[in-house]
């Protein structure tokens, strides 16, 4: 079955250093990360090889438990992370990739964020992919958008 | 050892109960030195600079209707009031969605018809409560041997009305339903009234009606500033007490600063803090197992400083409910009146403090912030000042805004809450029947504490 993958893209007026910080905690997935409603468990920094958890939004009240996999980290500049738990989907994997834009005169951050999985359950699970895909766009713009404020509303570093 | 000082009466503590305590003393005549902890008084009353001569409150700092105790004091302080700011639409804020409503009561049409009746019972079981001796309600046991959440859960359908009642027990008793016996809560709420004004839980919510209508113009911790001037020389900062030894004749206090030995002694400091001073003779056990138990909840306020109150341009008065799963559970519009800054406060209590308490001040801050723009709008992710109180951080109050019975208290240990131990006198917000917990509750207690002490023989 082939792979199908979602991408989108956003330009956040937040430096890469602060965005590359926040996505690096992986006890923080469920303050910007729409769907997470809890990481169950994780190992602070993420570290190539290690895991953490998280409980996951599905379809209305129903929720998934999902285990991540750090695979690659280039800082400041890509994360790949591949998962389990999206039953039917599998094959799962999550990239980050930052890079460094003017944004108003200020640093910024062009964010792209890209799943790729496959779907499962044949030609079945291939409808409810496209059914899906538009939700995922969505929430990955809405994702990014929450990284930027959370990061706009933690302040510079001095006022920590 | 130092050589003691001599006074009529010592008072412990430079909150709102003691200060009254001593005013009423010093009025009728006695010899009266006020003993307080901190280098500052106002205990859980204190005012945030904000600058060219504004402040916020950053520990209690509404009143309203029937608490005519603080009231009072306030008038005849000279400190007045000012509504607290409501005109336009509040915002919900549940499972991420934010929706605006005007009134006290957010607009959950599932959990509304259950919380209403819930709301009309409580009131209807708080009036058979008598409000001095709750322990002897008809089902006393019964309702002590229960918590309110299991109480709200038989009582309403889902889990909406619990949430919306935890929302507010938030703030009121740092600390869910779960933690508090119903016998307890009835009592509280009996208290939210006064000798002709039977108390009722919805005027502990309300803002316009209730016990948020009103501040104080320059701040809350104005009124002790103003009694302790007035006490005029009577009270020693920087002077915790450690030991309260006592025999037939006088008691003496023990203090960083000194001994004194009086009469007697009014000991004005939340009931955790009165269990730990060294007594002497030991405090009866009854009465340290209760004071032990009244451990406060737990409290931060969160504030944010902007330029302006932009929100009220939007049409919002800056007030937000929270349901389960936010950062805070409630927040309000807390500007100095005039045209001063905007500021906004939200409250991380009880679940939400435990949440957040020991994350690092900036995922707080970051994640405060996005409470606020949820109800104010993004502009609430850049405020020009940003500061937190946390009041279980503090020493000389252990938790906030009071302390709200577990099961099994009252009924056990209630009788000793407001007992003299010899001639050692209780005082403070949580020795008060209306009120209870509140600045108004304190200043009763320090006033029916000072009769007390006058009345009781030398
Ligand atoms: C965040 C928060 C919000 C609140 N909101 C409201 C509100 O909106 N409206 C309202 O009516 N109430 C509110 N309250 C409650 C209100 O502040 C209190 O009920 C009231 O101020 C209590 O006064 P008190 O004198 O009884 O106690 P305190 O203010 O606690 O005073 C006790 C004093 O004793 C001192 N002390 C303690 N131990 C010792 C010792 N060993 N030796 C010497 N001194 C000692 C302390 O430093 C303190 O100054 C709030 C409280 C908090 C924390």
């Amino acid at each position: 079955m082939p792979l199908t993958e979602v991408s989108e893209t956003a330009v956040l007026a937040v430096p890469v250093a602060r965005v590359w910080e926040v996505i690096d905690a992986t006890d923080r997935y469920a303050e910007w990360v729409v769907g997470v409603l809890e990481v169950t468990d994780h190992h602070g920094a993420a570290t190539v090889g290690r895991t953490y958890s998280e409980r996951n939004r599905t379809v209305g009240p129903l929720t998934t438990r999902s285990t991540w996999t750090v695979e690659r980290i280039d800082p400041p500049r890509r994360r790949v992370d591949t998962g389990t738990g999206f039953a039917p989907m599998h094959d799962m994997t999550n990239v980050f990739e930052l890079e460094p834009v003017q944004v108003d005169g200020g640093e910024g951050t062009r964010f792209t964020y890209t799943v790729r999985y496959r779907p499962g359950l044949g030609p079945v699970g291939r409808l409810i992919d496209r059914l899906q895909r538009p939700g995922l766009r969505r929430s990955f713009q809405a994702s990014m958008r929450n990284l930027e404020d959370l990061i706009v509303a933690e302040g510079p570093a001095e006022t920590a | 050892m130092s050589v003691s000082r001599a006074a009529d009466v010592v008072v412990v503590g430079a909150g709102l109960a003691g200060l009254t305590a001593a005013d009423a003393l010093v009025t009728a005549g006695r010899d009266v030195v006020v003993l307080e902890a901190r280098d500052r008084v106002g205990g859980r009353l204190v005012n945030h600079d904000l600058g060219d001569g504004l402040v916020a409150e950053a520990g209690g700092q509404f009143v309203g209707p029937t608490q005519n105790q603080v009231l009072g004091l306030a008038a005849e302080l000279g400190v007045a009031t000012f509504p607290t700011y409501a005109a336009g639409d509040s915002v919900y804020v549940h499972g991420g969605r934010a929706r605006r409503f005007g009134g006290d009561i957010p607009p959950d049409p599932l959990a509304l018809p259950g919380l209403g009746l819930a709301m009309a019972r409580m009131n209807r079981l708080a009036r058979t409560i008598p409000l001095e001796e709750p322990w002897t309600a008809r089902h006393a046991r019964r309702w002590d041997g229960t918590t309110f959440a299991t109480w709200l859960r038989r009582v309403t359908a889902g889990t909406g009305g619990l949430d919306l009642v935890d929302v507010f027990l938030g703030s009121a008793y740092g600390a869910t339903a779960a933690e508090a016996s119903l016998l307890f809560s009835l009592h509280y709420i009996a208290g939210m009234g006064d000798e002709h004004t039977p108390g009722t839980i919805d005027r502990g919510i309300a803002v316009a009606g209730g016990a948020q209508e009103l501040r104080f113009h320059g701040g809350s911790q104005l009124l002790a500033v103003r009694l302790a001037r007035r006490l005029d020389g009577r009270v020693v900062l920087g002077a915790p007490v450690r030991a309260v030894e006592q025999d037939g004749r006088s008691v003496t206090v023990r203090s960083d600063a000194g001994a004194w030995t009086a009469r007697h002694v009014v000991l004005a400091v939340p009931p955790v803090l009165a269990a730990r001073v060294s007594w002497s003779p030991r405090l009866p056990p009854q009465q340290e197992a209760l004071f032990g138990r009244l451990a406060f909840g737990a409290l931060a306020k969160c504030e944010a400083v902007y330029d302006e109150p932009f929100w009220r341009a939007d049409g919002l008065n800056g007030q937000g409910v929270f349901r389960a799963g936010s950062t805070v559970c409630s927040m309000f519009d807390n500007s100095p009146p005039g045209d001063g800054p905007g500021v906004l406060m939200g409250f991380l209590g009880g679940r939400q403090w435990r949440a957040w308490a020991g994350r690092p001040a900036r995922h707080r801050r970051g994640a405060v912030l996005r409470a606020f723009a949820q109800v104010a709008g993004r502009r609430a992710l850049r405020p020009r000042e940003y500061f937190e109180q946390d009041w279980t951080a503090e020493p000389w109050t252990l938790g906030g805004p009071t302390a709200a019975a577990a099961p099994g208290v009252l009924t056990a240990l209630g009788p000793w809450r407001d007992r003299p131990f010899g001639r050692v006198h209780f005082a403070g917000a949580e020795h008060a029947d209306y009120w209870n917990g509140y600045m108004d509750g304190a200043v009763r207690s320090g006033r029916d504490t000072a009769r007390a002490v006058l009345a009781a023989a030398d």
